[in-house]
């Protein structure tokens, strides 16, 4: 898609107002009803109520989705479309978001759905007396106030242009959970999840399946299709493969390092291979302010030496897709030149003699397989121009801190899938943020973060934001790897099934063929 | 007999103890702390240091573990702060699976191993008793997430015979429970069999050439009997150990094959809480795991005195 049409595209977002009382897609013709689906997953899920799990994995919102709604959700050309909100405006400095609810829905346990609802859930995330880990990725919304039965209001610390479409991940803080459940069930509502949805959870054995049934009072007449959906926890790759061959499972989550399987599945017919290649990436930070990455010439020679293409096909068979920029190709955000450096041993070379001295470093990754692959692959590119890196793995739960504290000379990090890049943008590259991991400070560049967060024409958005990704290409103070891609493998027989954003296979709309 | 077993339960006591203590350490000693796995991408210092004084993590190591065993003691073994199960909950869920498939896979790892261990011993030195050495000796080889995957893609993927992952409970569906477990049944036993048959194959050579075999020949007994009734029980005591041990390891849940065929047994619950930091699920189930084996052992020296008199009356 052009930079031009997707512009475009999101101008009409503003306009959502306008068109918000389009409901969901009616079924056309093709739509099956009936029957059901097994889905393989790669985790067990560990529960619903944000309070207990604080913030859902993938494994969980595919379960969410069914479960519950979103106020909005995010079509397949990546606009903002309404679910539970019907329409929605904001005020002029994008700080206060207007929505419309959807009149007559119910929850599953016959709760009505209205705006004291939505309110209960966010006001339950964001008090401080509950300790939700949650309440993180709600900081820099204030307050929600139901103004009427079916109004509520989104009043925000900071701007945020694209707001819908940032409350379309089915994560804890955007699904909307009955609050007289979690009332009456305490302890066992984390397990005994209620929502509008179009799916009731029907049973649940802890590690083996969940049973999800077609919720026959769903709002939206026509569906959900399926009678019913099976989830399972299969964490072995290869078992989970074989499932999907052998027919127990009719669609399996997957990732690029089981490459072997996806090439396998792109090749059978009987199969079909779905992949979203979402906005962010794989990233790594320097820490500026310690030798010797408080040199310019060192962070550029370093990142001249990988050679990406290389790396993807040692890592992946070459299914990773190298990302030379924080936004990706799932990203509205497209650069015609976003200044990333060249794969050039030479020049690396060069930069590492006239810096002088002898380049030795610590580089942090987890303690898994994949951990150490990418450690000694990157080590092998440093080796070449004259660089010698020392693998450090650490714990997933101990890179945090560490990246807190600025313990460290290069770490690991993530930019994910998220339908606006303002708030990881932001957090990672404005001076004084708490993951502003490079210890850098650059005034054009926090001027540009600040201009972007507060403008709404997308160009003009664009503009600022390509012009952040060559600030911080030439400057070399994070780089960037691979884009993050998400798989899913089905039998072919499976329709319907929309992006995968954020790697939430969202099975809630699909049918059998 | 009422003496001996009553101080075989008094010798469990220290053990346990002991279990429970290194439990206890080796939770406490995995790397990343509890407070940062809580508060995962927020771990900011101050949240932490807070959480740490909420959750008695500041407390002295000593101190927290005489509160844990207290705890403990009084049958209470805390929470799992993910999920709200409790830890008696999770393996009361967790338990029956790990345990159908230990039953089973002991009884095909028998009923392969002891009749080729009899076989072979009779014929001790032939070729047919040092060619099943040798592959006994090769299936201990195979690891089993080797075995695992070639009888998936034999059994459930090429020939689609029986399923590849997952699981349903007995009293649902009895026939498709023992479908589910077959192959993971049978994994297991690949790996059990060959130990079970190069032992007692071993100890019934020795026995064979014993003088009371010799009387019992002398004295025209039939083959089989003198094998079946006057060589096998003696002989049995090495299996009746390793039998023992076996099943005390698979009530930790075969952690491999649990996760491979997808079976939700203890092993994936141990699993599970290893990559998730959830610490008092892990200490709780270590630790009944742990009691579950030593009880197993008293029980297989319970089985010793009954198998052999001498123990009995000895000074064990």
């Amino acid at each position: 898609m052009t930079a031009a049409i997707r512009s475009r595209k999101l101008a009409q977002i503003f306009l959502g107002a306008a068109f918000g009382a389009a409901l969901l897609a009616g079924p056309a013709s093709a739509e099956k009803q009936g029957g059901s689906i097994t889905v393989g997953l790669e985790a067990d899920i560990p529960g619903f109520d944000p309070l207990k799990v604080g913030v859902f994995d993938t494994a969980a919102e595919t379960a969410a989705a069914a479960i519950f709604d979103t106020l909005v959700y995010l079509d397949d050309k990546g606009q903002p479309q309404p679910k539970l909100a019907l329409s929605w405006t904001h005020s002029d400095d994008y700080k206060t978001w207007t929505f419309k609810l959807r009149p007559g829905v119910k929850f599953q346990d016959g709760t009505p759905f209205n705006a004291e609802a939505v309110k209960a859930n966010f006001d339950r995330q964001k008090d401080p007396a509950n300790k939700c880990r949650c309440a993180f990725y709600i900081a820099y919304i204030r307050d929600v106030q139901a103004s009427d039965e079916l109004t509520v209001v989104y009043n925000l610390n900071d701007p945020q242009v694209n707001q819908p479409a940032l409350m379309t991940i089915q994560s804890s803080n955007n699904v909307i959970q009955s609050p007289t459940a979690w009332k009456t069930k305490g302890e066992e509502y984390n397990r005994n999840p209620v929502g509008t949805g179009p799916y009731i959870l029907k049973s649940w054995t802890a590690g083996d399946r969940m049973v999800l049934e077609k919720n026959p009072d769903y709002w939206d007449k026509g569906h959900p299709y399926l009678d019913r959906i099976v989830l399972k926890p299969l964490p072995d790759a290869q078992s989970r493969f074989a499932s999907l061959q052998s027919g127990e499972a009719d669609l399996v989550w997957d990732d690029e390092y089981d490459a072997d399987n996806i090439q396998k599945a792109q090749k059978d017919p009987k199969l079909t291979v779905h992949t979203y290649t979402g906005s962010g990436a794989a990233v790594y930070a320097f820490n500026t302010k310690v030798a010797p990455f408080d040199d310019l010439r060192v962070r550029q020679a370093l990142v001249m030496a990988i050679d990406r293409k290389k790396m993807s096909q040692a890592i992946t068979n070459g299914l990773a897709r190298p990302a030379s920029n924080p936004y990706g190709d799932g990203s509205w955000v497209k650069c015609k030149d976003d200044g990333a450096l060249p794969n050039d041993v030479e020049k690396a070379k060069a930069l590492i003699r006239d810096y002088g001295k002898p380049v030795e470093f610590k580089m942090i990754v987890t303690p898994t397989p994949r951990g150490r692959n990418i450690g000694q692959v990157l080590q092998q590119f440093w080796k070449q121009v004259g660089a010698n890196m020392e693998i450090e793995q650490v714990e997933q739960a101990t890179i945090v801190p560490r990246a807190f504290m600025r313990q460290f000379q290069l770490i690991p990090w993530r930019i994910i899938d998220l339908a606006d890049p303002d708030v990881q943008m932001y957090a990672n590259f404005h001076t004084g943020s708490p993951v502003a991991l490079a210890n850098y400070s650059n005034p054009e560049l926090d001027k540009l973060l600040e201009h972007a967060r507060v403008t709404a024409d997308p160009e003009k958005r664009t503009e600022d934001y390509c012009a952040v990704g060559r600030l911080i290409n030439q400057e070399a103070i994070w780089f960037w790897t691979f884009q993050n891609t998400y798989y899913a493998i089905s039998s072919s027989k499976l329709k319907g099934l929309p992006k995968i954003y954020s790697g939430v296979i969202d099975v809630s709309n699909v049918w059998m063929e | 007999m009422l003496g001996f077993v009553a101080r075989r339960l008094l010798y469990l006591i220290p053990v346990l103890v002991a279990v429970s203590l290194l439990t206890f350490l080796i939770a406490s000693l995995l790397p990343g702390d509890l407070a940062y796995v809580i508060l995962g991408d927020q771990a900011t210092p101050e949240k932490v240091e807070a959480l740490r004084h909420d959750m008695g993590l500041n407390q002295p190591i000593w101190w927290r573990y005489l509160s844990w065993l207290g705890h403990v003691l009084q049958g209470e073994f805390g929470r799992s702060f993910r999920t709200g199960q409790t830890v008696l909950q999770a393996v009361a869920e967790r338990l029956p699976v790990s345990f159908e498939l230990m039953i089973l896979a002991e009884i095909i790892g028998l009923a392969i191993g002891v009749p080729f261990a009899i076989a072979c011993a009779v014929r001790s030195g032939s070729a047919f008793d040092r060619f099943m050495t040798g592959s006994a000796f090769g299936m201990l080889s195979v690891p089993t997430f080797l075995s695992a995957i070639l009888l998936i893609y034999l059994f459930a993927v090429e020939l689609r015979w029986l399923p590849a992952t997952g699981y349903v409970p007995f009293q649902e569906d009895a026939v498709g429970n023992l479908r589910f477990f077959v192959l993971p049944a049978l994994t297991l036993a690949f790996a059990e069999w060959p130990g079970i048959m190069r032992v007692l194959r071993s100890d019934m050579i020795a026995t064979l050439q014993e003088d009371y075999i010799a009387m019992a020949k002398a004295k025209g007994l039939k083959p089989s009997r003198i094998l079946f009734v006057h060589a096998l029980k003696p002989s049995s005591l090495t299996l009746v150990t390793i039998t023992g041990i076996n099943i005390g390891r698979l009530i930790g849940g075969a952690v491999i094959v649990e996760t491979i065929f997808a079976l939700p047994g203890i092993g994936r619950l141990l699993v599970g809480a290893i990559y998730t930091r959830d610490l008092i699920i892990l200490q709780g189930v270590v630790l009944l795991v742990a009691a579950g084996f030593v009880i197993m052992n008293f029980i297989v020296d319970m089985l010793y005195a009954v198998l052999d008199p001498r123990i009995r009356h000895g000074h064990a």
